[in-house]
């Protein structure tokens, strides 16, 4: 049963991860080639430079030691860069450019050496390849940092397709040295594996396996931009689980609750189920099936409560609610095992006391919540959309983001005792991942007389009818004249 | 004087009114929250099977509009045929929820329209208690009216076709059905124009809503017939069964399911004839009244033989010709019950058309079935124009209630009403008269008492019994003809019989009629926690979210309704079976080995395969069980290829173990319900392969499938999927020597005169790399 639509998914980021080292080979031929004739570096990165629409080229800068470790458990890649370099003409060091070594990145954050946030810009995209730009607070001659990643879609099932009681092997594909416009002085990478069972690894000396670890390096004098591929062909259980599509609806009461409402769509985008299901060997024999999705855990806040897991269908009768101190653990079972390649949707929502997230001052509101929330471990949303309902009468909405988002069009809903309609504000971002649950703050401001505006509402309806009944009973609308007969 | 005694009357008035009013809401109330154990207990959902597609219908109408659903041609269901979806439902109930759901998104209210199918069965149900109300109050008394609403609000004979989620259209026609005959008897009472114009609305409205409006249709005809036998012709009953004949006649051919039937079908004749035969009538009374004794004579013997030949040679020809239409299969089944099961399996294989029991009599009605014909007797002792209506109801319900068991539904209202008949008399007898001392008039006291003894009746359900007590010693201080203690111990009795019927009531609907059916639960008796079989459901998201959108499912026709409503896939047959031999072709698929089904399935382009076995967890309603009547119909369309006989051993038995009939072990349904099982251990103990339901070790274990693959299995085993392989996916299982045959002809054909056989054995001259010659 393959479908078109689970095709287009997964195929996706494969001509990604193949194009960008074929381009990054060129590239390298074409510096090597100004290399020989030139025989300075200095020249090659001007050239680099025009070529690669950089405004700020410090060719100084030079890495002392790079120190990579990549966590390749999950279907996530994280990947931990502690950096120290150094200007060889002693000049301080105020910026230094950053180059992603891999697609589809989908969080970044660096750290000083103080353990302190640095200012991460977005440089424009030059030839596909996406580069940050680090101001550092403090210049100075030797700076160490710690840049810190995360990217979905880079481990990819390889075979495509396995049987049931198969098990599912994976490809990273990634590169061996530190992708930088500098030249690294020592570097060493270490990959932390989900399982001893490595097919094959790119084998460049000094390499070291350690059980569930290898460890590449030290490599001693890279030039700039070096590109060695890095390939690990291992054995990966943990379902590769996306969500394809989440929306999040939170509506705002004045009168003291927030209703919060998933609506998810996941497909497993590990290796493929080849052939038949057999319940008879998923119930029976413990090795089939482990790469399929059986359960997941979500995590909600300590506060929610009426919590509801359902689908079209209706409720979905498996899953156990446990209250911890600091939050409610929801273990969710999907209707059937998630194999590869199969889909589902829900929809899972709960209630949570405004007090907890709503800060006023006199008329003005202050809203503050996750902008997403937790759907299980190492999860990787394709799309999330965001709405925020607002009640009625809300005006003066500024809404502030942790990181950037892409703002859709404000709404009007309407729904019980509505007038003129809520507000809706709603904006969308692409490819999330759990460093990305942080709070949103959005400022509005309300009257609070309006908060009586809907119990005016009811009691007035109520109290019309009850007139209308009294008066209607006292008329008389016969056409003729004789009397009742009762 | 004067004045006293019509100030009192007014202030019982109000106060009888008040009490009719209260008796009213909490019979609407009880009636609203006795439907509700389902939903309590599971959630808020569609039951059962057809309340899927009406459901599924609704959804689109909401979606699409009024005339795209009229429109609507849905190429989901019976493929390749398809359904005309407008023109072959009741689009009443439809309309009803979708008017409401309107209604209210046009007040901002956004209820989802599930919920609104979900609970409108036990809405309608207090409406159907008041209309019962306003029609016993018509026939005897208020008193009775309200003992009636109370009785229908709870009965479990109506309870067990509108508890909520059970979305289909006898909740909203008994509703109609009720309030047609309530205005009916209005207007046979007053004459009026207007109250036989509203008869004929509501009659419309029950048209659209159900097919059992040819209840109404042949009922109040044969009302109007009895009672000009009896002679009780009255220029009322002229101008109220005109009026309503023409305008319901009218308006029940708008509906486009019902379309000209009316007027070409047997089951509508009766009221045409009836219809004339009053005309005539008519006539008569106003010739009498002009003519002289002796004209009158002659017209009437000539007139009434001239009429009488050409009526019957008019029916004749035109049935002869085929422009009224023959009775339907179903129809027949309704005088001769053993007509279904020798003509059509698929009506007889139907649970619900079964022949009633003694049993389920007293498990829906309790109490009242034995009031009943108190109450008829009560009826036909004063009896009236409007009681003569009431006792034909009740003969004819009675009779159709014994021939199936579906229509023990059309039976309860009028049971609940003659019950309340029966009781209020009773209660009469034994409360009137101390009352009539103290009040001026005596019907006016017994209506009262009636009702302060319902509301006590009604209270003791709300446990408020304190006041029982107190009203009866009240009663037994006044001295009168009867003995006091006689009247409290009879009291008493009634009080506990009905406080019984109560308990009864709720313990039924609880038990019997609260299960969704498309989820199970069951205690464990070991924790005795409550478990939840869901497996239905886990199947049908898998086919929606797993499966192209456009595959086709190949099931019996049980579960059409709901792979259609849940998940959303094509479907060869579902429960509206109109098609028999398409059925008869799924159940020869089902019947047949893999091999000759594997062409079958391939001509009806099936990609899967969807079967229900109950054998692991014990679920007796599974296909295996159903399987006889798979063969039944399938025999009925291709005598030559199945034969019943065959799925028995030679000592007539339908087994599945390994004395089971060869037949019956190699065909598909067999293998797709136990493909695997055969390796599968229950418990530690037992032998594997054992079948819960039937008890059996099943007969044929190890075999594998060649032209499907399982595609996906339930937790429990309960939905078995399989995908039907294309013809390059497998192996075709190799022939033995001897059967093989060369296809001869085309072979030869291309053959010229030079490469004859043999040909190539004389001249072994080939070259490597050189062209051989020619």
């Amino acid at each position: 049963m393959p479908k078109s639509g689970e095709r287009a998914t997964l195929a996706k980021p494969a001509p990604n991860v193949l194009k960008l080292p074929y381009r990054f080979d060129i590239l390298l031929k074409y510096v090597s080639k100004f290399e020989l004739k030139m025989g300075t570096n200095f020249v090659i990165y001007l050239a680099l430079g025009a070529l690669l629409c950089l405004s700020k080229v410090q060719a100084e800068i030079v890495n002392l030691n790079v120190e990579r470790s990549l966590d390749l458990t999950s279907q996530l890649v994280r990947a931990t860069t502690k950096i120290s370099t150094e200007d060889t003409a002693g000049k301080p060091i105020s910026e230094y450019v950053f180059f992603v070594d891999e697609p589809s990145l989908a969080y970044i954050s660096v750290k000083d050496n103080a353990d302190k946030n640095v200012q991460i810009r977005k440089n424009e995209l030059a030839k596909g390849e996406e580069s940050y730009t680090l101001t550092f607070p403090k210049a100075a001659a030797k700076q160490t940092f710690v840049v810190e990643t995360v990217s979905s879609k880079n481990i990819l099932p390889h075979p495509l397709e396995i049987r049931q009681n198969d098990k599912q092997f994976v490809k990273y594909i990634g590169h061996l040295h530190f992708y930088s416009k500098y030249k690294t002085n020592s570097q060493k990478t270490s990959a932390k594996l989900s399982s001893s069972n490595i097919l094959s690894h790119t084998q460049v000396k000094p390499f070291s396996v350690a059980s569930t670890k290898i460890t590449f390096g030290p490599y001693e004098n890279v030039e700039a931009f070096s590109l060695e591929p890095l390939v690990i062909h291992y054995e990966n259980s943990s379902p590769f689980v996306t969500v394809n599509s989440l929306e999040r609806t939170l509506e705002i009461s004045h009168w003291g609750n927030i209703a919060v409402k998933e609506s998810i769509q996941m497909t497993h985008t590990g290796a493929k189920l080849k052939g038949s299901f057999s319940r008879y060997d998923f119930q029976k024999e413990a090795r089939s099936g482990q790469s399929a999705l059986k359960s997941y855990k979500t995590y909600l806040p300590a506060s929610a409560s009426g919590v509801y897991y359902r689908d079209t269908n209706g409720n979905i009768s498996t899953s156990n609610m446990n209250s911890g101190r600091d939050f409610i653990e929801l273990e969710l079972r999907p209707r059937f095992p998630l194999f590869g390649g199969w889909k589902t949707q829900y929809t899972l929502g709960y209630n949570v006391p405004s007090y907890e997230y709503m800060f006023s001052d006199g008329n003005k509101y202050q809203l503050k919540m996750h902008l997403i929330d937790h759907i299980y471990d190492n999860m990787a949303i394709d799309e999330a959309t965001i709405k925020i309902i607002l009640p009625e009468g809300s005006s003066d909405i500024k809404l502030s983001t942790p990181y950037t988002i892409s703002r859709l069009p404000n709404e009007l809903v309407h729904t019980y005792l509505d007038t003129t309609g809520r507000p809706v504000i709603s904006f969308s971002k692409s490819n999330l991942v759990e460093s990305h649950i942080s709070d949103f703050t959005l400022y509005y401001s309300f009257s609070k007389i309006s908060l009586l505006q809907e119990p005016l509402l009811v009691s007035g309806f109520i109290y019309i009818i009850f007139v209308f009944t009294i008066v209607f009973l006292r008329l008389d609308f016969s056409i003729t004249s004789h009397s009742h007969k009762e | 004087m004067n004045k006293t005694p019509k100030m009192l009357n007014s202030k019982v008035a109000g106060y009888s009114s008040l009490i009719t009013f209260a008796i009213l809401l909490i019979a609407w109330l009880a009636g609203f929250s006795s439907r509700l154990f389902a939903v309590i207990r599971f959630e808020s959902i569609i039951h059962e099977f057809d309340p899927w597609f009406n459901y599924r219908a609704t959804a689109y109408m909401v979606q699409h509009g009024w005339y795209k659903f009229l429109n609507w041609f849905d190429e989901r269901a019976w493929y390749p045929l398809g359904r005309i979806v407008g023109g072959t439902v009741y689009p009443g109930l439809m309309i009803t929820s979708g008017g409401i759901h309107w209604l209210l998104n046009i007040l901002n209210i956004p209820v989802h329209i599930r919920d609104i199918c979900v609970f409108l069965a036990p809405v309608f149900s207090g409406l159907t208690s008041i209309s019962t109300y306003l029609l016993t109050k018509e026939l005897w008394s208020s008193g009775a009216g309200l003992f009636a609403a109370s009785f229908i609000a709870i009965v479990p004979g109506y309870i067990s076709r509108s508890v909520a989620g059970s979305y289909d259209n006898e909740g909203i026609a008994i509703f109609a059905l009720q309030f047609t005959y309530f205005l009916w008897v209005r207007s046979v009472k007053t004459g009026s124009v207007f109250w036989s114009a509203g008869a004929a609305l509501s009659y419309f409205y029950m048209v659209s809503a159900w097919g059992g409006y040819v209840f109404i249709i042949n009922l109040i005809p044969l009302h109007v017939f009895v009672l000009l036998i009896m002679g009780r012709y009255s220029p009322r009953l002229l101008t109220s069964y005109s009026t309503f004949y023409i305008l319901g006649l009218l308006f029940s051919m708008q509906i486009p399911f019902v379309g000209f039937q009316p007027i070409r079908t047997s089951e509508h004749m009766a009221a045409l004839g009836v219809f004339v035969l009053l005309m005539a009538v008519a006539t008569l009374r106003h010739l009498q009244s002009v003519l002289s004794r002796n004209e009158f004579r002659k017209l009437f013997i000539v007139g009434g033989l001239l009429v009488g030949v050409g009526v019957f040679v008019a029916v004749v020809v035109l049935t002869m010709l085929g422009v009224v239409a023959p009775w339907s299969g179903r129809f027949y089944s309704l005088w001769d019950t053993g007509y279904a099961k020798i003509h059509i399996p698929i009506i007889a294989s139907v649970s619900e058309h079964q022949p009633t029991t003694w049993f389920s009599f007293f498990f829906d009605l309790h109490i009242l079935v034995c009031a009943f014909p108190v109450g008829v007797w009560y009826c036909i002792k004063q009896i009236n124009d409007e009681r003569v209506f009431v006792v034909l109801y009740a003969i004819s319900a009675v009779y159709f209630a014994g021939v199936m068991v579906r229509l023990m539904l059309t039976l309860t209202p009028v049971v609940c009403m003659l019950a309340g008949v029966a009781f209020s008399g009773l209660l009469d007898v034994f409360l009137q008269e101390d009352s009539s001392k103290r009040m001026g008039s005596a019907i006016h006291a017994a209506a009262e008492v009636d009702e302060a003894e319902d509301s006590i009746e009604k209270k003791t359900l709300y446990d408020k019994a304190g006041k029982l007590k107190h009203r009866t010693k009240h009663d037994a201080q006044q001295d009168t003809g009867i003995s006091s203690n006689l009247k409290s111990i009879v009291i008493l009795a009634v009080l506990m019989l009905l406080m019984m019927f109560a308990v009864h009531c709720t313990w039924v609907t609880s038990n019997a009629y609260s299960s969704p059916s498309i989820v199970l639960a069951f205690h464990n008796s070991q924790d005795g926690s409550r478990n939840i079989l869901d497996d239905f459901r886990e199947a049908y998201y898998w086919l929606s979210q797993n499966t192209a959108d456009d595959a086709r499912v190949m099931s019996w026709w049980d579960y059409g309704y709901q792979i259609a409503g849940m998940a959303n896939r094509t479907t060869l047959v579902d429960n509206n079976t109109w098609n028999n031999s398409h059925i008869a072709l799924v159940g020869k698929a089902m019947s047949s080995t893999e091999e000759k089904s594997y062409e079958i399935m391939t001509s009806l382009d099936v990609d899967y395969v969807l079967v229900i076995f109950g054998g692991v967890i014990g679920y007796s309603g599974d296909d295996i069980n159903k399987f006889l009547w798979m063969v039944r119909i399938a025999e009925g369309e291709h005598p030559k290829d199945i034969k019943e006989s065959d799925y028995f051993t030679d000592r007539g038995e339908f087994r599945v173990d390994a004395e089971g009939a060869p037949a019956l072990l190699n065909c598909l349904m067999y293998k797709l319900s136990y493909y695997r099982f055969g390796e599968l251990k229950l418990d530690y103990r037992g032998p594997s392969g054992y079948d819960r339901t039937r008890n059996a070790v099943i007969g044929n274990k190890d075999f594998d499938l060649t032209y499907l693959e399982e595609a996906y299995t339930t937790e429990h085993w309960l939905v078995r999927i399989y995908r039907v392989k294309k013809p390059h996916e497998f192996n075709r299982p190799a022939l033995k020597a001897k059967e093989r045959t060369i296809p001869p002809g085309n072979s030869i054909s291309r053959k010229n005169a030079k490469r004859r056989k043999g040909y190539i054995r004389n001249r072994p001259v080939v070259i490597k790399g050189k062209r051989t010659l020619k």
